[in-house]
């Protein structure tokens, strides 16, 4: 219930305002939420602390980076992309000819992705690695293909990204990213993929992956194949990175390596853990809210924000394990238990 | 596209040059590695704040160097000191109360690396600061096929050192058998009267110090910014993990990792040959998760 407050709420915000600064800011987050939805499902449902969502994310963002930039190109008068001329490549590589159709483009932004994470996520559980391990390993391979795009300066522009000239156009419709189209489009995505989520994990799947998070050998020992059960999870949060990264770079038409940052990876593990690493909503609010203040901080203390930003961090882990959101359970709770007391009182009454 | 477009043709002295700074590579992972896999070891502890332990260690050693005027090699000591007490000090307040819970001590010791950059960008600003060695070292060898810094020499001649020193401290004085005793079962160990807060305590001392005093020397190798310490994190975990627990297998690792690093970027260049080596390693990591080297110990 609360979950379609919250997207009614984001929906109407257009309406209410007309600053479309504030739309792209909120489309942003929006954004950013998503990444840290993917965090939540796949640590706190899961129990995978993966530090490389971020290689979805990125993936996903070339792809689209790479769509909307052959929707610029033409295939006669201009069919290379500038930033290819000046590093003295003459044909379009083969890597991008795909691209040239924006139905595959979109396909491919989503595949690749996924599949990486099914292989990826299937070399490693089917392995029954665990723990901090798994954490290591998404952190090097995330390393790793922050390399290669820094590095593969003919296919992906290197350090500079790829800044596609003109907005996303589809079905002859140009999505500006500072639009309320934009915007809907994005708060869409959240929102549908959230309510998804939130039904797989209400769902048996969604049961029998939080009981492999608890404790793995004892689903084990249950008969449950616990490789098959993470590889989906992880596939999952792989796919919902991957959607974040497709939005992102319509909303900033820009992609670069920072996407696929470790910082920003680990920041979505601090949205989703500030927020609340077991509830959805927890991660979407921690989003919004650690984005929210860092953008509104302005310059002078956007320097001390970032060490306050780190104190929280460490409180919440130290403290506060189930994110800020559990103060507001626990605010419900004391309000449920006192209405539970009173219909106790009242039905001993009527027995006696 | 073709490979040909990556691999350059071999040739041996320049080929025997790229084996000889992988040593000096590995040296410096060694070095960086070291404090990351003694923590690991004894406390399970996956200390994401060791790049930026480093990173203080060199901008102590620039305040040491530039406002008290200490020279280089007595900067080293000193700063093992400092930032040992600094890491005592983050373990008796935050690592403690954490140990039950080994995902969360990751997500913690993030934190502290976030705040200790973000001081450090605060007091010293983001322009890069220099750490000066002492004149004497800044000779490079000429040797037919051979160039190295002189520096790079003394990272590779401390860095043995290291390794003879921590083995010593390990395996032959009474505190090393308790980081021993305490790193094969906690609880017995404490039976037997072992006080493993203090150990704990000492050992991410130990540690920390020696992120630092590496720092120290890396400070002087490169140039002093803020972000420096996340240079190192990435490599010295990936050393630490394929290493086992153990002070040998780290050496192995270190010197496995440094030279195929630099073998990769004698053929292709650095950022590919990055690309390489870390899937190597994740795909190392998944047939053989617990290192090269462990002493039968439980993988963690």
């Amino acid at each position: 219930m609360a979950y379609i407050t919250l997207f009614a709420i984001l929906a109407l915000v257009p309406i209410v305002f007309d600053d479309s600064f504030l739309l792209n800011q909120l489309s942003r987050y929006s954004v950013f939420a998503m990444l840290a939805v993917s965090v939540s499902l796949v640590w706190g449902i899961g129990g995978i602390l993966s530090l490389g969502q971020g290689i979805a994310f990125g993936l996903a963002a070339y792809g689209m980076g790479m769509t909307m930039q052959m929707q610029f190109q033409d295939p006669i008068t201009n069919p290379i992309p500038s930033f290819m001329l000046t590093n003295e490549l003459e044909h379009l590589p083969l890597l991008w000819e795909p691209f040239w159709s924006t139905p595959l483009g979109l396909m491919l932004a989503w595949l690749v992705p996924v599949t990486f994470f099914v292989g990826f996520g299937a070399m490693m559980f089917q392995a029954r690695v665990a723990g901090v391990f798994v954490s290591i390993m998404t952190l090097a391979m995330l390393a790793a293909w922050y390399s290669m795009a820094y590095d593969m300066q003919p296919f992906t522009a290197g350090f500079n990204g790829i800044s596609p000239p003109l907005p996303f156009s589809i079905f002859g419709v140009d999505i500006d990213p500072y639009s309320p189209l934009a915007y809907w489009i994005c708060i869409g995505f959240l929102g549908t993929l959230t309510i998804l989520t939130k039904l797989l994990i209400h769902s048996k799947f969604g049961l029998i992956v939080q009981a492999t998070r608890d404790d793995a050998e004892r689903a084990r020992f249950l008969g449950y194949n616990v490789a098959y059960y993470q590889v989906v999870v992880f596939a999952i949060s792989g796919f919902i990175a991957a959607c974040a990264g497709i939005c992102w770079v319509m909303v900033v038409q820009y992609v670069s390596p920072t996407s696929l940052e470790l910082s920003m990876s680990v920041s979505a593990v601090v949205w989703a853990a500030v927020g609340g690493r077991l509830s959805l909503m927890g991660a979407i609010l921690g989003a919004f809210l650690v984005n929210g203040i860092q953008s509104y901080m302005g310059d002078e203390l956007q320097q001390v924000w970032m060490i306050i930003l780190g104190f929280i961090f460490i409180g919440v882990v130290l403290f506060l394990p189930k994110g800020l959101i559990s103060i507001f359970e626990y605010i419900f709770s004391i309000f449920d238990s006192k209405i539970i007391k009173q219909s106790k009182n009242q039905t001993e009454n009527e027995a006696l | 596209m073709s490979v040909n477009f990556f691999w350059k043709a071999f040739e041996l002295y320049p080929f025997l040059n790229a084996l000889f700074i992988g040593l000096s590579l590995a040296s410096i992972w060694f070095i960086a590695a070291i404090g990351l896999a003694i923590i690991y070891g004894t406390m399970g502890v996956v200390n994401m704040a060791h790049g930026e332990f480093i990173m203080v260690g060199a901008y102590t050693t620039y305040v040491l160097q530039s406002l008290l005027g200490i020279n280089f090699f007595i900067c080293l000591p000193l700063v093992f000191i400092i930032v040992g007490l600094f890491g005592w000090g983050v373990e008796r307040t935050i690592i403690r109360s954490l140990y039950k819970r080994p995902l969360d001590t990751l997500l913690a010791t993030w934190g502290i690396s976030l705040v200790l950059v973000q001081a450090v960008r605060l007091i010293f600003g983001t322009s890069p600061l220099y750490v000066s060695v002492p004149n004497w070292l800044n000779f490079q060898i000429d040797f037919s096929f051979l160039h190295l810094s002189g520096l790079r020499l003394l990272i590779i001649i401390i860095a043995m050192g290291l390794f003879f020193a921590t083995w010593f401290l390990i395996n032959r004085t009474s505190w090393g058998m308790r980081i021993r005793a305490v790193m094969q079962d906690k609880e017995m160990a404490s039976c037997f009267g072992i006080n493993t807060d203090h150990v704990y305590g000492l050992t991410f001392a130990y540690g920390a110090g020696l992120a630092g005093a590496a720092g120290g020397l890396f400070g002087a190798l490169k140039t002093l910014f803020p972000d420096m310490g996340s240079g190192y994190i990435v490599e010295a975990f990936l050393v630490v993990v394929v290493g086992g627990i153990g002070l040998l297998g780290t050496v192995f690792s270190a010197t496995a990792l440094g030279e195929l690093n630099s073998v990769f970027s004698y053929f292709t260049n650095d950022t590919f040959a990055r690309f390489v080596l870390f899937t190597l390693v994740v795909v190392f990591l998944r047939f053989r998760p617990q290192g090269i080297l462990t002493d039968g110990l439980k993988r963690r």
